[in-house]
């Protein structure tokens, strides 16, 4: 079971320098902000969408479409409690606060979508090298990267753990909830000790080649900004830039909400 | 603070973060969790992790239990959201092993071992004050960005990160501390004494964790209860002071004693066979 979202297709979206993608992420969590009205939101989910559809990245949806809704049912009912307006619509909940809540929900899934997307066309190399061409110091990036490497290989351990203590007999099922919290732990210690135990021949064998021998290195894997890069830099910045003025323009608001 | 930073100087803590980010990330998927709200909220046994992780690694810990955090995220749900839940756990780990020693007389046993009465009443408190830091910080980072209201996610976190770290953190720790010593990586035994603060201030800054925490949580309910704009002036301005006392109160709360007092315990137990010889 893998559990990354990285497809491996070949589209221009993929060939994008990495930093690139970590900025559109960046626009896209803030773009969405810029309008409150619901169908201004929606256009954005729907540019979102097509970018996406662009990086053929849409068929992840499919794994996260319920956490996608969830979220969205969870959020009108929070701002249609907490919100107020002054459009009666039934019991106590408002006409604006139900469409703030639709708006709020929108944002989030939009976020959640855009997250979904840069992880699908990003592999895990790529953002370590991106984070440390942007100035993260490199032992971060590279800690960032190798927990991400690891993942995949210790849920794995966890799932053959998991196999095996059930086939001595443990019983996750049964119980009470404290019974059956506690009997994780020998599921927890030993995929714990196994990966832990590695640690210092793995701190060896980077010591060995030369793990921060230096204040600078090289890269196996060449990252180099393109013309494309630039030119999705200034389409998305233009957009933004757009969005803004629109929303200065008085448009997109929600008249007569209140948080 | 400074460990936070001087960490990163030493390979093997460089490892830990990633191995402790990764092991936190990677038990959120095979163990699943107990629902509480289904589908949406549930109690995850991952949620023990950083205390664990924030006692045995300190700083390396914070970091791992950040990352972590994050990376559980990327197989799921990232968000500007995210950013909360990255400061919410660091400090889930970091408060453990800050605040620890300050419960102690200099010469009393600090080892994280939770192997007496005291050792594991001072765990339960730090384990739920860690809890409400952090739910805190992630409840006032998504109402200031107008995602959830603060009163509707605080209570669910605290009881997420608290339950877990009551009932399976003292099982782990007492499982896991005498291996992850016989290995030679808990932090005290990596770092050296100057690569930490000084705690000259720590029964000052152990009060200004508590009154950020329990203040911060509280004032935050009260305000959004009581019916003030969720993300407007209310929440985030005093919600954030009082974040502000509890980074204030990190700061001054050190942990080079407990450095001094495993070199000094290692120092005895190298001495011990050559008296015996």
């Amino acid at each position: 079971m893998d559990p990354s979202l990285y497809l491996d297709r070949n589209t221009w979206v993929h060939r994008l320098d990495p930093r690139t993608k970590m900025f559109l992420l960046i626009g896209m969590f803030v773009l969405p902000f810029v309008f409150l009205d619901p169908l201004y939101v929606l256009a954005v989910l729907v540019l979102v969408l097509f970018f996406g559809y662009l990086a053929k990245a849409l068929t992840n949806l499919r794994r996260i479409w319920f956490i996608l809704v969830t979220i969205a049912i969870l959020t009108v009912i929070l701002w249609s409690i907490f919100g107020s307006g002054q459009t009666p619509l039934f019991l106590f909940v408002e006409l604006e606060a139900l469409l703030y809540g639709i708006s709020i929900a929108l944002r989030i899934d939009i976020t959640v979508i855009a997250g979904m997307i840069f992880l699908s066309t990003t592999r895990n190399e790529e953002v370590a090298i991106g984070l440390v061409r942007l100035g993260i110091p490199y032992r971060f990036a590279f800690a960032v990267s190798t927990a991400l490497r690891l993942v995949p290989t210790i849920v794995a351990t966890g799932f053959a753990i998991s196999e095996a203590q059930r086939s001595r007999g443990l019983d996750l099922e049964s119980g009470n909830i404290i019974q059956r919290i506690r009997k994780h732990v020998p599921l927890l210690v030993p995929v714990f000790v196994s990966t832990i135990r590695s640690t210092n021949v793995f701190s060896m064998a980077l010591e060995s080649k030369g793990f921060g021998a230096g204040s600078k290195r090289t890269f196996f894997l060449k990252t180099a900004m393109g013309w494309r890069d630039v030119l999705v830099l200034v389409a998305f910045a233009a957009l933004l830039a757009g969005a803004i003025t629109l929303s200065l323009a008085g448009y997109g608001e929600l008249e007569g909400f209140s948080r | 603070m400074k460990e936070v930073l001087t960490m990163w100087r030493h390979t093997q803590m460089v490892v830990l973060v990633a191995l402790s980010a990764a092991i936190y990330a990677a038990i959120l998927i095979p163990f699943k969790g107990f629902p509480v709200v289904p589908g949406a909220i549930e109690i995850r046994p991952a949620n023990a992790i950083p205390f664990v992780v924030g006692l045995l690694f300190g700083p390396a810990g914070a970091w791992g239990a950040a990352i972590g955090n994050l990376i559980g995220d990327f197989f799921g749900t990232l968000t500007l959201g995210s950013i909360g839940g990255f400061v919410g756990n660091f400090f889930l780990a970091l408060l453990p092993y800050k605040m620890w020693s300050a419960y102690f007389r200099r010469g009393e046993n600090t080892e994280t071992n939770v192997d007496s009465g005291k050792k594991l009443g001072v765990y339960f408190a730090i384990a739920v004050l860690a809890s409400v830091v952090c739910a805190t910080i992630i409840s006032w980072w998504v109402d200031l960005i107008g995602f959830i209201p603060f009163t509707a996610t605080l209570v669910l976190v605290v009881l997420n990160n608290a339950i877990m770290g009551i009932i399976l953190g003292p099982i782990l720790l007492l499982a896991l501390y005498p291996r992850i010593k016989r290995f030679g990586l808990l932090w005290t035994e990596i770092m050296a004494p100057e690569e930490v603060s000084a705690s000259g201030l720590r029964r000052v800054g152990n009060i200004l964790v508590w009154i950020g925490g329990i203040g911060g949580a509280a004032a935050g309910l009260v305000i959004g209860l009581t019916g003030a704009a969720p993300g407007g002036l209310g929440i985030g301005f005093v919600v954030g002071l009082f974040l502000v006392l509890t980074l204030v109160g990190a700061f001054l709360l050190g942990g080079r004693e407990q450095v001094e007092a495993a070199e000094e315990m290692m120092g005895a137990e190298e001495s011990e066979p050559e008296r015996a010889g």
